[in-house]
């Protein structure tokens, strides 16, 4: 195929992927060193960051200060000023790893690096990262409902109308599809847009896409990270409390 | 699977190139999936340490440092404030009691005056009764003497025209 030819800088490759075995388990070696260089650069980030607190910021500890509080606004938005502290560090590393994982693989050139087979890309783009992340993120507000108002927190299920508690069921099961598509599909999409420009044109053209990538791909960080947090916020603000409005969602 | 339905696989595609020989394609759930949560929830426990409880604390004490810093600054201006008043409290006090002082040390000063002017003019009428008292006194001393001189002349006039009429009878 003519398209076979073009230098490997321009060539595309989706779902294949870098199989590691583990025992008689299979796992995505690509997706796994691009999150561990990820987990090292936040890692590493935050152990500058906080190596020598001062009360006056200077410099580095002022920007992750930056990055923190508008963590903690995400969070706070969502969750309410009165338990939204506990949630900072969940919603706050959600937010840090998908940004980063978005940015770093916009960002940086993995076509340099040669796999045997796969490529090396951001992790958001693979869809175990993404699901693995919803799920902890429906563990997470059911464990926020559950601690907050224990088995109160079920009683959404069966209040009003028994006809709505098979939406209230589904709505649980749709929630994470949603979070966890709605990160692949914009991350692999992005990936696939720069890759056809590069592929089509590979001089300057891309580069509004790239651009256009990026902002995409903060948005959805910003995007999952607050969605998480409403989702925890709703599990915890309680329909039972406020008996009188409607049954939202 | 999934990737059949969309379409994906056994195109040989350059573009969307959906390998999918019995594995691969882009829905493949394996072991990934736990390991990415289980990795995800360890970053969460490395940045809550590292990360947000440090930064917290230290945004949490600034906040507490700036807060008592405006609390204390604005007892400062209050005192600030209740001390100036205090002080023009004070001055406008000062004032009135200079104000006071001035009209009594003027009233004193005039009342000295007025009393010595009526000592002067007293004293200088004293001095013109005593003067007239003396003219009068030489006036009439001298009016005496005169008369004495007038007597006295007038006898030696008498005694010559006498003496002579004596010598000539």
């Amino acid at each position: 195929m003519m398209l076979a030819s073009f230098p490997t800088m321009a060539a595309l490759e989706v779902g294949k992927h870098f199989y590691w075995q583990l025992g008689n388990l299979e796992v995505h070696g690509q997706v796994l060193i691009v999150s561990w260089i990820v987990i090292g650069v936040l890692v590493v980030a935050s152990a500058i960051a906080s190596r020598n607190l001062q009360t006056v910021p200077g410099g580095f500890q002022n920007f992750m200060e930056y990055a923190l509080e508008f963590i903690q606004g995400i969070a706070k938005d969502q969750i309410g000023v009165k338990h939204y502290r506990e949630w900072v560090p969940f919603v706050g590393s959600l937010f840090l790893f998908i940004f980063v994982s978005n940015w770093l693989g916009a960002l940086v050139p993995w076509k340099l690096v040669k796999l045997p087979e796969g490529e090396l890309a951001a992790p958001t783009s693979d869809v175990n990262t993404t699901i693995a992340l919803a799920l902890l993120v429906s563990l997470a507000y059911f464990y926020a409902g559950f601690k907050e108002r224990g088995l109160g927190y079920f009683s959404k299920y069966v209040q009003g109308s028994p006809f709505l508690l098979p939406l209230w069921v589904i709505e649980d099961f749709t929630k994470p599809l949603s979070l966890s598509f709605r990160l692949f599909g914009n991350i692999l999409a992005d990936e696939l847009v720069v890759g056809v420009f590069v592929l089509l044109v590979p001089l300057v053209v891309p580069l509004p896409v790239m651009i256009l990538g990026l902002f995409t791909s903060a948005i959805q960080a910003l995007i999952f990270s607050t969605l998480a947090a409403s989702y925890i916020g709703e599990a915890m603000e309680g329909h039972g409390e406020e008996e009188h409005s409607d049954h939202h969602g | 699977m999934m990737d059949e339905i969309l379409g994906l696989s056994s195109t040989r595609w350059v573009l969307l190139a959906a390998e999918a020989e019995g594995k691969g394609g882009l829905f493949d759930v394996d072991a990934t999936l736990p390991i990415m949560a289980i990795q995800f929830l360890i970053l969460v426990a490395i940045l809550n340490e590292l990360f947000f409880k440090p930064l917290m604390k230290v945004i949490d004490e600034r906040e507490q440092a700036v807060r008592s810093g405006i609390s204390e600054a604005k007892d400062r201006l209050s005192k600030a404030k209740s001390m100036a008043e205090n002080y023009e409290k004070q001055l406008a006090q000062t004032r009135r009691d200079i104000q006071e002082l001035i009209a009594s040390v003027q009233a004193e000063a005039n009342r000295i005056r007025n009393q010595q002017i009526a000592d002067a003019l007293s004293e200088a009428q004293v001095h013109v009764q005593n003067a007239k008292a003396e003219i009068e006194q030489q006036k009439q001393e001298a009016s005496t003497a005169l008369d004495q001189q007038v007597t006295s002349l007038s006898r030696q006039i008498l005694v010559k025209i006498l003496g002579d009429l004596a010598q000539v009878s």
